[in-house]
């Protein structure tokens, strides 16, 4: 394996089609772009009226959603047109245009993130659109903007149950951040950069070969503690049971999106989901050997793709399963709990890296 | 036998009788005017706490169960039905009489802060005004509502016209000053964790509760007025399913057959008391898997598993009911002197059913503690919550599982036997750890008691001699008790002390019918278990009380 870094999309693009001009390759990002983001949405499209229904229902012995369509499917435009099609009731008092930004900044943040994921080979097709060198820091920078918005929703409703969940949002993303990004740091230990590429490319040496199959080193095999831990803070960070106390439905209503209907109520749910995939991808480009599994390079987007999906069939379990924590509780876990752990994990990492290096 | 309750050697285990309660108040009773359950003494409107302090203190009734307030003629009159939680069956009504034209008695609220509730509703609907009480403010109807709908003056025809102004914003107060570093939030009344139309007006310190208050009522549909106007044989049984409607509409029904057939003296026969009791049961397991059910829902979160679960179980014992009486909901399955019908045909069928049933429940159990209660993060969220002494739950008259939750052994199926459960081998359940999670417990384990029941009952009508099969004592067309006889009768509901007063006034409809409902007594115990907790335990607290909005309201 360890084959050199595709090549870029967007640089795919120029080549392919001679686009030798800063014009062209200025287009050939946006195309680029263009279709990265839509495959996402597609993604979306297909988990939140419809995989989000079947796999809860399963969960729970119930059908779900079987009308329409083969395996209920066409319920996917149903409820695009009737989520659209609602009123668009914007209350007394909401402060705009920030109540507007919200809905629109949650979904941005969450798709910005994919631009640096190598998400893998689709036949000559290598879907990764940039890979800057502080790629790693940049993925998590772009995701936590998604606080930003939940305050500004929270904040902006003129709602008191938004506003608790806006201030619970930030309590609870300032309380698993930094443990999430000191876990990740652990794997910038190991593999020495900050380049996806690299990140992703050390994980494709073989740590052990048993009865001929060899078996890469992803760091969720090379340290596993670690994995565990930045599992737990991820959930934390999309907010996804047992950390669902932003929105707490039971508690607080829905949180910081209780005013917010019809398109914007859309765009916070896509938002929600784009963040359950960027998140899946994050685990996987830094634990699970990003796009990387068996078979031919060229279809291990759709590894990537199984990867993301079961991150995701992963937070529907533990939704269906698990309590939610106490606000309290929750920041209690975070901050003295998982920051003690991960620096631990920061520290002993180092020190095995440094010694055996 | 497991029904016999351990020896309590306190001044409250000693039974009196009523001349030695009589002699322990002393000039304090004014006249004796003795009701079918109880001893009854007439006091001055103005010694209701020195009267109640003397018998909670000396004598031992611990239990005011309810407040029962009637107009008559002449007079106005509240009545204080006392217990004791160890010996239910000792029972004493006080009975204090107000003034036609200025209807003002002493408050209660100081002996017994249960009373606060009661006699605000007394207040509402009668119209007698209590001196000292902390509160006197209408409950269940709406602060401008004119007149009081159960006193006799009342004029139904009114229009409740209540202009804007006079409408008065019910929050103003509450609207935070510039000083103030509290917010107030309302809870309702349409809040997904309120279990109905509850409206919990809270102070936040933060995300901590400084104080909340449940304003209740909007459920209220005057179904003791229904009622009232309804006669005895007929026309009542019906109301009591819709007070607790979460399947337990048999437990209501019985809770009106036992007081009409008290007061009428009608003999249940032997077989119908077993379906009674089988009946019953069901329906407590139905009301205790739905509480379950919406307790995970409330401290899980939506798409919980638990929660469809036990919907699923719920939904067995309801077919068996539906089997039973040929309603899923409201029953109206009981008849004074028995029930409507035998078992259905082929009985056999239904036994096996019924079996099949108990057969897998044990499992479904199991599975509730894998899922919840055996959990590290439900524990963390449930145990040392909402915490309720079991001496304050004894003075806010709680019953029922969150009573038997604060370790208050105290169940009428035992207590004060009715049907068939002294027959029965099964026990009480009590948890001492006064919280959330024991409420939780307590009701879990009832299930597995009720399993038990109807196991026994099962067996029972299996072998039932064909020709013993009598499903109803022989009870006149009209039932007309006597004039001026009062009865204070309760079974143990789902929730609780489910109790019915009623007096007679010799026509074939009741003159009061008064209705204790255990969560209007429960529920009056939130804000002692949620003030300075924070707002998802005030949510467990509430999902943990397993309230009833049309019982609390009526």
């Amino acid at each position: 394996m360890g084959t050199a870094p595709a090549q870029l999309f967007p640089e795919f693009i120029v080549d392919t089609l001679g686009l030798d001009s800063v014009i062209g390759e200025v287009a050939a990002s946006l195309v680029a772009a263009f279709v990265v983001g839509n495959i996402i949405l597609a993604f979306t499209g297909v988990a939140g009226p419809w995989a989000k229904r079947k796999i809860t229902a399963a969960f729970t012995d119930r059908i779900a959603v079987d009308r329409i369509g083969p395996y209920g499917l066409l319920i996917i435009p149903a409820a695009a047109v009737q989520l659209l099609a609602k009123e668009l009731i914007i209350p007394e008092g909401v402060d705009r245009p920030s109540w507007d930004i919200a809905p629109i900044l949650l979904p941005a943040s969450a798709l910005l993130g994919f631009s640096v994921i190598p998400m893998g080979q689709l036949g000559p097709i290598s879907l990764h659109l940039a890979d800057p060198e502080v790629g790693f820091a940049l993925v998590f920078a772009f995701a936590s903007i998604a606080s930003v918005s939940l305050v500004m929703a929270g904040y902006a409703s003129n709602n008191k149950y938004s506003l608790l969940g806006g201030l619970r949002a930030v309590a609870q993303n300032l309380a698993y951040e930094i443990p999430l990004i000191v876990t990740a740091m652990s794997v910038v230990i190991f593999s020495g950069t900050l380049q996806m590429s690299g990140v992703v490319g050390a994980q494709t040496e073989t740590l052990v070969t048993i009865a001929g199959v060899s078996i890469p080193s992803w760091y969720a095999l090379v340290n596993p503690f670690a994995f565990v831990l930045f599992l737990t803070a991820n959930m934390a960070e999309i907010g996804r049971n047992p950390f669902d106390i932003p929105e707490a439905p039971t508690e607080i209503v829905a949180g910081y999106q209780t005013e917010y209907s019809s398109a914007y109520f859309v765009l916070f749910y896509l938002g929600e989901f784009v963040h359950i995939f960027l998140g899946g991808a994050i685990l996987a480009v830094t634990f699970l050997g990003g796009a990387s599994g068996p078979g031919p390079e060229s279809i291990s987007f759709i590894w990537f793709v199984v990867k993301i999906w079961g991150f995701f069939l992963f937070t529907q379990w533990a939704r269906a399963a698990l309590p939610r924590v106490r606000i309290d509780q929750l920041i209690e876990i975070g901050w003295k709990g998982m920051l003690v752990l991960s620096f631990a994990n920061l520290v002993l990492t180092a020190v095995i890296v440094g010694v055996i290096a | 036998m497991s029904l016999e309750r351990p020896d309590t050697v306190d001044d409250g285990g000693v039974e009196r009788t009523p001349d030695e309660l009589e002699a322990l108040l002393g000039d304090l009773v004014v006249d004796r005017d003795d009701h079918l359950n109880a001893p009854a003494f007439v006091i001055r409107p103005d010694t209701v706490q020195e009267t109640l302090r003397t018998l909670k203190e000396q004598a031992g009734y611990d239990h005011l169960s309810v407040v029962s307030a009637q107009e008559y003629e002449n007079r106005y009159e509240s009545i204080y039905h006392l217990k004791k939680y160890d010996d239910p069956t000792q029972e004493v009504s006080i009975v204090v009489p107000a003034d036609k034209d200025n209807p003002v008695s002493e408050s209660a609220e100081p002996v017994f802060r249960t009373a606060d509730w009661h006699e605000r509703e007394a207040y509402d609907l009668i119209g007698i005004e209590y001196d000292d009480h902390p509160d006197m403010r209408r409950i269940l109807l709406p602060e401008t509502w004119q007149g009081h709908p159960l006193s006799m003056d009342y004029d139904k025809d009114r229009p409740q016209i209540a202009t804007l102004p006079e409408h008065a914003n019910p929050l103003e107060d509450h609207h935070k000053d510039a000083e103030s570093d509290t917010m107030f939030l309302n809870i309702g009344p349409h809040h997904p964790a309120t279990h109905g139309v509850l409206h919990l007006k809270t102070v936040l310190d933060g995300e901590q509760v400084a104080d909340v208050e449940p304003d209740i009522g909007y459920l209220h549909r005057s179904e003791e007025q229904m009622a009232q106007s309804g006669t005895y044989r007929h026309q009542i049984m019906p109301y009591p399913d819709r007070w607790d409607y979460i399947s337990a509409g048999l437990l209501n029904e019985w809770a009106y057959a036992r007081a009409a057939e008290d007061l009428a003296d009608i003999e249940v026969p032997e077989y119908a008391q077993v379906i009674r009791t089988m009946g019953a049961e069901m329906c407590r397991i139905a009301a205790h898997m739905l509480a379950l059910a919406t307790f995970a829902l409330d401290i899980n979160g939506d798409f919980t598993a638990t929660f469809m679960y036990a919907i699923n179980d719920r939904e067995r014992v309801q077919n068996l009911l539906e089997d039973l009486t040929g309603q899923r909901l409201m029953f109206n399955y009981f008849r004074l002197g028995g029930v409507v019908w035998d078992l259905p045909e082929p009985r056999e069928e239904f036994f096996s059913k019924t079996r099949d049933f108990l057969d897998q429940l044990p499992e479904s159990v199991e599975e509730y503690h894998n899922l919840i209660t055996s959990n590290e993060v439900f524990q963390m969220r449930t145990i040392d919550t909402g915490i309720l002494p079991p001496e304050v739950a004894k003075n806010y008259g709680a019953t029922g599982p969150v009573a038997r939750g604060s370790g208050v052994d105290y169940d009428l199926r035992r207590d004060d036997p009715y049907g068939y459960y002294d027959e029965l081998d099964w026990d009480v359940v009590t948890e001492d750890g006064c919280d959330n999670f024991s409420r939780l417990l307590v009701r879990m384990r009832e299930v597995e008691e009720s399993a038990k029941i109807i196991e026994q009952c099962v067996d029972l009508l299996e072998d039932w001699p064909e020709d013993e099969r009598n499903i109803q004592a022989n009870v006149p067309r009209t039932l007309r008790p006597d004039d001026d006889t009062e009865i204070y009768r309760a079974v143990e509901g789902a929730k609780g002390e489910l109790g019915i007063y009623i007096r007679a006034d010799g026509t074939d409809k009741p003159a009061r019918f008064k209705i204790r409902s255990p969560c209007f007594s429960n529920l009056q115990t939130l804000p002692e278990m949620a003030n300075g907790e924070y707002i998802p335990d005030v949510i467990a607290a509430l999902g943990s009380l397993d309230v009833v909005l049309g019982e609390v309201d009526r």
